[in-house]
């Protein structure tokens, strides 16, 4: 009966090779098992984890072997540069945030690309995001021409957060280039030592707690609910998405002027953002408004002036460090320095937030324009100023030990720093209780620019889930009077011209702030997008991620197009805002026309608490996005179509890709939520042994052999651990019996 | 992952110990696309008929379940003009009840007895379904009519041939799905709720 699935095929040269090919497969599944099942407890996670395993068969041993050489080289360089990493050396903490630029080749596709021109494509960059969802941290680098990229992914393994940023850096000069990579690498190499690894699986620890929720991003989680809360709840509502993008130019004079957004979501006392957490920079040649250089090949209304005043850069990659270092212990400041502030009054979760009033016309599309930048200043009084403050920090910032670094480090000195674009994009999950309220799509952008004399200070917090903060953000600015409120902190920031421009939509589901400020040539724009999922009450888990991400990446693209058409898309995003009355936000969400329709009504659905069907977003992504371009398109499309992208540029960036990926897996996110990887670890295992009787794993149809492998779940029911490790990240269940694996783990979630 | 090997166990089982009525094979070359036929079980208003069934392993099986749908035309509650099915099993959690430990020759099972025993309370077809309960007559009447007209082979004894040696209808099955899938194509979805 060998040959039997062959039937159809006839030939018999055809079965003979195949014959041969299959035992050799075997072979090798036979040897793929026997390494699996000898790798140790932290090397069989750490592979998992970079989604090394690959498939049993199809991989030989000495490729595993390598691969898993490889990996743990690149942990180990990656705690050598750092030594707090080594503190806490949670294998694949070490081994995500490792995985960077001179790393890189131990992932195979990666080092192929690597070999070659950098990714002109965004194949490898779909490779690797594919990696990083299911491995959780990640960064990767790499460069094209004088534009290199750094994206970076963190999960936290607890929390269902999920970040996500992509860098990329326009080099003046190759020889810039090199120290940029450099600088890269060690900016990573912070990354470790800042943020702390991945929850270890130590049985001690509370995966599910905001602890571990924070530890990754730092600066994003502070405010978030107490632990208690977040164990209560259980299910994740909203997603956020922020998205920076930070062209940032390189100042004139001193590097402390140029803007370095941070984003520090502001406490948000409602935000319980739950489980999840991956953060992946990816440094992409967009069209974004990064001020063009000549490197840039966007569209964007270039500071032409500043280029002349282009001095080399010297920073060393050293300097780079300690800069990221602060940045990132900076969120924390700013954080404290919100603390000092009259604290925002709470709002009450069930309070609807006010309808936003639509935002004049010549706002949004002037962000780009100067002339435009008075009215903004107008405007600022109508902003609650206290969301203000939560929003924007004071002009002088208290200088923080590791901002003090900063200017120390040497950035000041160095004049010049090459324009970066940089993409943050966080997912959060957020509880279903504050579901009706948030049940939106809020993006905002907010950028400043502060020239702190000594201190570079320009932090940007964009607003958190935090029902609070951005539901005062929002009702202050629909108090405006029905404009987008355009803030300048004149008053603070007093040097620094702070050009704020947000309008949002609340409740529609839709609210977005963009903001921009200019200063001496330095630009910052940041954009903040918050997409609550929309929830289907008894669905589960599964459904609402699939819209949010998807209309995640439309606003993402938007987001892009807007900053690099300047008026034309920014004004055709305002209008939804000013057509929706505050009756009807949701109508005005899916007229925001920059966002995709799909993606808009989807949200409008769930903030309606109406259950939708994902029809029609499978409908969207029927239309397959085979190119950078198609993706734009259909972004577009779906929504309305806006002005032309120019996409010979864009399009064959990794940039657009990135909504291929997203619309691509939306299958995947459909599922429902499984476990994350600490809560797989803390799932016991064995080693099958020979008086055991004889069984299969169902999953695989394999019969266990010495030595497997094996984990067992809370129903008694095993498999093999390669095996429902992939069903379990996925899902929650039992396999066979279809019992909740999570109802155990999830409560208890310490061993 | 596992997908290949595991198909071919399951094609392996699949041509050892078929489940009764039901048969399934390698369409050509691909590992990822099957073809099966399903006898219409006695007692039934597919009794006689020979239903052929498209079979397509997504990459990610078994954590994806099969995509499965009818070729052959049928009338059922559960199954629309397109041959699509509603069936939990085929789709995944929370929606649906897939799980890797399911394999081909389950879920086939689970068709089998699905035509046998439709389900109207979660229809696909709207209409078929409130015939079936509440005019059942006419919907065997309607049933065994389609039956006789697309899935029962002019000749006499096929049907029992059809058990022993599938592989002799798969052409007259494949003959029919053309003037099919241009229906289909025409075929508006229908949420399967």
């Amino acid at each position: 009966m060998e040959g039997s699935d062959n039937a159809e095929q006839g030939g018999s040269d055809q079965s003979d090779s195949q014959r041969r090919r299959q035992l050799a497969r075997l072979d090798r599944e036979e040897a793929f098992y026997q390494f699996v099942n000898n790798l140790s407890e932290e090397d069989y996670r750490l592979m998992r984890d970079n989604n090394l395993l690959g498939n049993p068969g199809e991989i030989t041993e000495e490729e595993l072997l390598t691969r898993l050489q490889q990996v743990k080289d690149g942990g180990q360089r990656a705690a050598g540069t750092t030594p707090s990493a080594s503190a806490s050396p949670s294998p694949s903490a070490s081994a995500g945030t490792s995985d960077s630029g001179s790393s890189d080749e131990r992932r195979p596709e990666a080092a192929e690309l690597e070999d070659g021109a950098e990714p002109p494509n965004g194949d490898t960059l779909l490779d690797w995001l594919n990696t990083v969802r299911r491995t959780g941290n990640t960064t990767r680098s790499g460069h094209r021409g004088n534009q290199s990229w750094r994206a970076v992914s963190r999960t936290n393994p607890s929390s269902g957060d999920f970040r996500f940023s992509l860098e990329i850096n326009i080099n003046r000069s190759l020889a810039e280039q090199e120290t940029q990579t450099e600088a890269a690498v060690a900016e990573q190499a912070t990354d470790v030592a800042t943020a702390p690894a991945p929850a270890p699986p130590a049985p001690a620890e509370e995966p599910s707690t905001t602890e571990a929720a924070e530890e990754v991003p730092a600066q994003e989680v502070p405010a978030e609910a107490p632990p208690e809360a977040m164990e209560l709840e259980e299910e994740p509502v909203v997603e956020e998405l922020a998205v920076i993008v930070e062209p940032d130019l390189s100042p004139p004079v001193t590097r402390p002027a140029s803007p370095q957004p941070l984003q520090v979501p502001v406490p948000v006392p409602m935000s319980v953002p739950v489980p999840m957490s991956v953060s992946v920079p990816v440094p992409i040649p967009i069209a974004i408004p990064s001020p063009p250089l000549q490197a840039a090949p966007v569209v964007v209304e270039p500071p032409q002036t500043r280029r002349g005043v282009v001095r080399p850069r010297s920073r060393s990659p050293e300097q780079r460090r300690t800069r990221a270092c602060t940045a990132r212990s900076r969120s924390p400041h700013a954080l404290d320095r919100m603390d000092g502030l009259p604290p925002a009054p709470p709002i009450p979760d069930g309070l609807p937030p006010l309808p936003p009033p639509p935002p004049p016309p010549h706002m949004e599309g002037s962000s780009r324009t100067r002339q435009h930048i008075p009215t903004r200043h107008v405007t600022v009084e109508t902003i609650d100023p206290q969301a203000f403050l939560a929003t924007t920090y004071s002009p002088e910032p208290p200088p923080a030990p590791a901002q003090e670094e900063e200017p120390a480090g040497g950035e000041a000195g160095a004049g010049r720093r090459p324009p970066t674009i940089r993409l943050d994009l966080q997912v959060r999950r957020v509880r279903p209780g504050e579901y009706r309220q948030r049940d939106s799509i809020a993006s905002r952008t907010r950028s400043r620019s502060q020239p702190a004399s000594n201190t570079s200070s320009s932090s940007v917090s964009s607003s958190s889930g935090s029902s609070s903060s951005s539901s005062s953000t929002s009702s202050s600015s629909s108090s405006s009077g029905g404009a987008g409120s355009g803030s300048a902190p004149g008053s603070g920031s007093g040097a620094a011209g702070h050009n704020t421009f947000l309008y949002e939509t609340e409740q529609g589901g839709f609210r977005r702030t963009f903001s921009r400020s200019e200063r001496a040539g330095v630009r910052t724009y940041i954009s903040t997008i918050r997409i609550p999922i929309r929830r289907i009450s008894d669905a589960g888990l599964g459904e609402a991620t699939s819209v949010a991400l998807q209309s995640m990446i439309r606003h993402i693209l938007t987001g892009f197009g807007e900053l690099s058409y300047f008026m034309d898309s920014d004004s055709d995003s305002s209008d939804s805002p000013r057509a929706s009355g505050p009756a009807e936000p949701s109508d005005a969400a899916l007229a925001a026309g920059a966002v995709s329709a799909s993606g808009g009504q989807a949200q409008a659905g769930g903030s309606g608490g109406a259950p939708q069907t994902d029809e029609r977003d499978r409908d969207v992504d029927g239309a397959d996005l085979p190119t950078g371009t198609a993706a734009a398109g259909v972004v577009d499309g779906s929504g309305r179509t806006r002005g032309p992208i120019s996409l010979e540029e864009t399009g064959s960036l990794p940039f657009l890709r990135l909504a291929h990926f997203f619309l691509l897996n939306d299958d995947d996110e459909d599922q429902p939520r499984g476990l994350t990887k600490e809560q797989i670890d803390n799932l016991s295992t064995r080693n099958f042994g020979e008086s055991d009787a004889l069984k299969t794993c169902s999953v695989c149809i394999t019969e266990y052999a010495q030595g497997h492998k094996l984990r067992k779940l809370p129903c008694s029911h095993e498999y093999h651990v390669h095996c429902i490790d992939r069903w379990l990240s996925e899902n929650s269940t039992c396999p066979i019996c279809r019992r909740a694996v999570l109802a155990t783990t999830n409560r208890e979630s310490v061993v | 992952m596992q997908r290949n090997s595991r198909l071919k166990r399951e094609l392996q089982m699949l041509s050892t110990e078929p489940p009764p009525g039901i048969s399934c094979w390698q369409s050509g070359d691909q590992m990822d696309d099957f073809r099966a036929q399903i006898v219409g079980g006695a007692n039934t208003p597919y009794e006689g008929g020979v239903f052929g069934l498209e079979i397509k392993i997504p990459e990610r099986y078994p954590f994806e379940p099969p995509k499965m749908r009818f070729l052959t035309p049928i009338y059922h509650p559960n199954i629309d003009n397109a041959g699509r099915i509603c069936l939990d099993a085929l789709k995944l959690p929370p929606k649906g009840a897939w799980r890797p430990s399911l394999n081909i020759s389950t879920v086939l099972t689970s068709i089998q007895l699905l035509m046998a025993e439709p389900n109207p309370d979660d229809p696909l077809m709207a209409d078929i379904s409130s015939e079936f309960k509440y005019n059942k007559q006419v919907y065997l009447e309607k049933a065994r009519n389609w039956t006789e007209k697309h899935a029962i082979q002019k000749n006499d004894g096929q049907v029992k041939a059809a058990e022993k040696a599938p592989d002799l209808f798969s052409k007259d099955s494949s003959r029919k799905r053309e003037p099919l899938k241009e229906q289909q194509s025409q075929q508006s979805k229908k949420p399967c709720l």
